[in-house]
């Protein structure tokens, strides 16, 4: 892994999204966006289905490029990196898939050894240790021999999760790490999290549905919907917020500022009946 | 780019193609250090491949020997059964089928694997874990073909002869010395195996290996896209060696 911690005095904001303007297949998914992500910190972003949360992270790691507005990474402008330069900035940052995206051809074990052999020359029995580690910490030492199609969807993302953190990188993005998880894993996972950013400091940015959860973790909430932060603050803040959108949102109401029905003609006319005579 | 027309759409398609190509090619000296990757594939398309090649090679050249020497038979010539086929075999039916069927047991096995990849965001897994996937997916997968392809080329000419051999010799009584003395005397190294076996399987396997990782790199991520991709592969793979053998064999000659 690289040492590359900046030299410079440390910007408090790790990630910095600017003016951040997406526009997909015609749709705006982001309306000059603006986010700080705080170094050291957990911070969620919540907000309803489709509204651009995993396509926030593709910007953040440089897989996307918004049409406007720029992302400061540690102190790098992700857009207008070059390719090496992204690799190395990835090479700092983990990122758990929503689907795991655990490579079929290998089991477990070189699962979470892929990024060490990838980019470092440690001898095998410090490999080996060291991704024997990350399994005790997801509780799948003892699935190590395993190949990703033997696991359950649960046990996927844990490997995924100790993928994403066999560097104990600078920045970890989870994508949905709760879901298919049993009580037992989710407390553990979230006790993982809690571990990392404490002992490590390592800034975590967590994409997640699952209010309790997040807000047992979470230092920050941010909640976007309509490609802006329509309201911000610790899980305590945002719960008693009071707006229309965390009313409808946490309180899971269909009617509100966001739309339940995806955009359609009118209903009875779809179902044959007369224009105002249904 | 409008790209409704299928001429224009297809033409892109060769160009995209084409710039995927010299993204390979910058690639490789990146992917040098994947080499055991590289061994796996070989074995994959090339090992894997040997069963339907060699049995495949039997069969023509069997067929080659029996309508050889009913035709050459009307003339009095069935000690030329030997030379004919081998000829044959080494010009056209040894790198054309082998190609063909390379295209349809590697080619579609490759386009298949990397879409699928794609599509359960392996690749990109890859990109986040600062792992160049062209370098490490495509470029193994691109050489295993190239090099593959000759060698499943010399094993299938070898089994097309001895099948030429079985029915003409041990089946239908033509001398085994004439068979076999023909056969030296007429074929030439360069013109036949060299132009013939050589060029023309390194030429076919960079092309159909090429099109079968670009059809599973660039194809949709859903289930539809990979089966379309996977006939994409057959289809154009058949199509360029069928054009193309006819290319060079215009300029070999």
């Amino acid at each position: 892994m690289t040492d590359s911690v900046s030299a410079k005095p440390e910007d408090s904001t790790l990630v910095r999204v600017r003016g951040l303007t997406t526009v997909l297949n015609g749709k705006k998914v982001f309306d000059a966006l603006d986010m700080d992500i705080p170094r050291g910190k957990i911070t969620a972003i919540m907000g309803p289905s489709g509204t651009g949360k995993t396509t926030l992270l593709k910007h953040i790691t440089g897989q996307m490029r918004g049409d406007a507005g720029e992302i400061v990474v540690d102190g790098q402008n992700v857009s207008s990196l070059s390719r090496e330069k992204l690799f190395e900035l990835r090479e700092r940052i983990g990122y758990l898939f929503q689907n795991s995206a655990l490579l079929t051809d290998f089991d477990v074990f070189e699962n979470v050894a892929f990024p060490l052999r990838q980019h470092t020359k440690l001898p095998e029995v410090l490999i080996r240790n060291i991704v024997l580690t990350k399994l005790q910490a997801v509780g799948l030492r003892g699935a190590a021999a395993l190949l990703p199609a033997e696991l359950s969807g649960g046990m996927a993302r844990r490997v995924a999760l100790a993928r994403a953190i066999v560097f104990d990188p600078m920045l970890i993005l989870y994508d949905e790490p709760f879901v298919g998880l049993d009580p037992i894993a989710l407390n553990q996972v979230l006790k993982l999290i809690r571990t990392l950013n404490q002992t490590l400091g390592i800034t975590s940015v967590l994409v997640a549905h699952e209010l309790e959860a997040i807000k047992r973790v979470a230092d920050h909430i941010y909640l976007i919907a309509n490609g802006k932060v329509v309201a911000q603050g610790d899980p305590k803040t945002i719960a008693n917020d009071g707006s229309p959108w965390t009313r409808q949102f946490f309180g899971g109401e269909a009617d509100g500022p966001v739309p339940f029905q995806y955009p359609a003609g009118d209903y009875a006319a779809s179902l044959g009946f007369p224009r105002g005579n249904p | 780019m409008r790209r409704d027309n299928i001429v224009l759409r297809s033409l892109a398609q060769i160009g995209d193609c084409a710039l995927f190509l010299l993204r390979i090619l910058a690639a490789i000296p990146r992917s040098l250090r994947h080499v055991r990757e590289t061994v796996r594939q070989l074995w994959f398309v090339g090992a894997m491949s040997l069963i339907i090649i060699m049995v495949c090679g039997l069969f023509v050249g069997m067929v080659l020997g029996l309508q050889l020497y009913d035709v050459l038979s009307i003339f009095g010539g069935t000690s030329a059964t030997g030379t004919v086929v081998a000829i044959a075999i080494y010009r056209e039916l040894g790198p054309v089928v082998t190609a063909l069927l390379f295209a349809g047991r590697a080619g579609t096995s490759i386009t298949a694997e990397i879409g699928l990849m794609r599509a359960t965001d392996q690749i990109a897994a890859m990109e986040m874990m600062a792992v160049d996937p062209i370098a490490y997916v495509a470029v193994p997968r691109f050489l295993a073909g190239v090099i593959a392809m000759p060698l499943l080329c010399c094993v299938f000419c070898a089994l097309g002869i001895f099948g030429g051999h079985l029915v003409g010799v041990s089946w239908l009584g033509i001398d085994n010395g004439t068979f076999w003395s023909n056969m030296t005397a007429s074929v030439e190294l360069v013109k036949d195996v060299i132009n013939g076996v050589l060029w023309k399987s390194v030429v076919f396997g960079t092309v159909v290996s090429l099109i079968a990782v670009f059809q599973g790199y660039t194809t949709p991520p859903t289930s539809e896209g990979v089966a379309y991709a996977t006939t994409r592969t057959v289809v154009a793979s058949s199509i360029a060696i069928l054009a193309l053998d006819f290319v060079l064999t215009a300029f070999l000659m």
